[in-house]
């Protein structure tokens, strides 16, 4: 079973990607602060397939030794899906200097740096596939987004450069692109204006997570050999 | 195995797999003459660090990429004393 590193794996996107994957006969490994009830029922129903790893990807300085234990613990890292950020929404004009700090350092310093680390497992193997989790916020704009919306674009300009880097070692390098997804709304909008945005979708709906987690497992596919360097859009046609 | 010997037998087996014609490995052969690129150095750093869990080069910032074959094995062999 081939070994793949997902981070922010405890809930939404993350947790969709493990459970597909682990349907896939991949191996799992699940990064996040804490488990979630979500992900240790998954665990309980695959417990040879999820493997559960607590780390706080702010800490940068760590992971190196993130990577070097989970390649010895698990040999060879086949995939990493650079899932785990935050969303943080503020006016930049006031938005509190250390919310811009975290921003950057958790959705594109740290992704960055484990990407450092982990392809190198990759480069021994001669065969890899990265999979950077973007958002079409990096190319639409939407305000409130400034800071997420940069750092979310630099995952998009890492991919494509990335993948021109290690192409030639047999790693495949790409970025998905949600656009606002089904669950991922509940929380913080109303019905009416769900429905405004699912209306500007050519589907007339909004994606949900499960529709993410399959862009991810066909990038990581055999189905998905030739392809790299490019950015796969699952938003319902909302940017059509 | 030498230290040594394990990055001369890195490097050959690099070298061919990425198909690169070497230099003849002495201490004093610039690196960038080697016949090997940017890549094929990353590489290398990658293997030995697996063969041996070192990377002098993530183990501090002021350690910079040596210039000759000579100072790269040194380094290496230094993170083994």
């Amino acid at each position: 079973m081939a070994n793949v590193i997902i981070t922010g794996a405890s809930r939404g996107i993350g947790l969709a990607i493990a459970q597909a994957l682990v349907r896939d006969d991949y191996t799992v490994i699940a990064i996040a602060r804490q488990e979630t009830e979500e992900l240790a029922a998954a665990r309980q129903q695959a417990p040879e397939s999820i493997y559960f790893a607590p780390f706080d990807l702010s800490e940068i300085d760590k992971l190196h030794e993130l990577a070097r234990e989970l390649r010895a613990r698990f040999g060879p890292i086949y995939g990493l899906i650079n899932n785990a950020g935050i969303g943080t929404e503020g006016i930049l004009a006031t938005m509190p200097e250390s919310n811009i700090e975290k921003l950057i350092r958790l959705n594109m310093l740290s992704p960055i740096m484990l990407t450092k680390y982990v392809v190198r497992s990759m480069m021994n193997e001669g065969a890899g596939r990265i999979v950077n989790i973007s958002s079409i916020i990096a190319s639409t704009g939407y305000q409130g987004l400034s800071v997420y919306a940069a750092t979310k674009a630099s995952m998009i300009g890492f991919t494509k450069s990335l993948a021109r880097e290690v192409g030639r070692l047999g790693i495949n390098v790409n970025a998905v692109a949600p656009g606002f997804l089904e669950t991922e709304l509940t929380g913080s909008m109303n019905d009416a204006q769900r429905q405004r945005i699912a209306g500007r979708s050519a589907l007339q709906r909004l994606a949900n997570v499960e529709d993410v987690a399959e862009a991810v497992t066909f990038l990581l596919s055999d189905k998905a050999r030739n392809i790299t360097g490019t950015v796969l859009t699952v938003d319902a046609g909302s940017t059509a | 195995m030498s230290t040594r010997s394990k990055i001369i037998q890195a490097i050959e087996e690099i070298a061919a797999a990425q198909k690169k014609t070497l230099a003849p490995l002495t201490d004093d052969l610039a690196l960038t003459n080697s016949g090997l690129d940017s890549l094929c150095f990353a590489l290398l750093v990658a293997r030995l660090e697996d063969e041996t869990g070192r990377d002098p080069f993530s183990e501090s910032d002021e350690v910079s990429f040596p210039v000759t074959l000579g100072e790269l094995i040194a380094l290496y062999e230094h993170e083994h004393a």
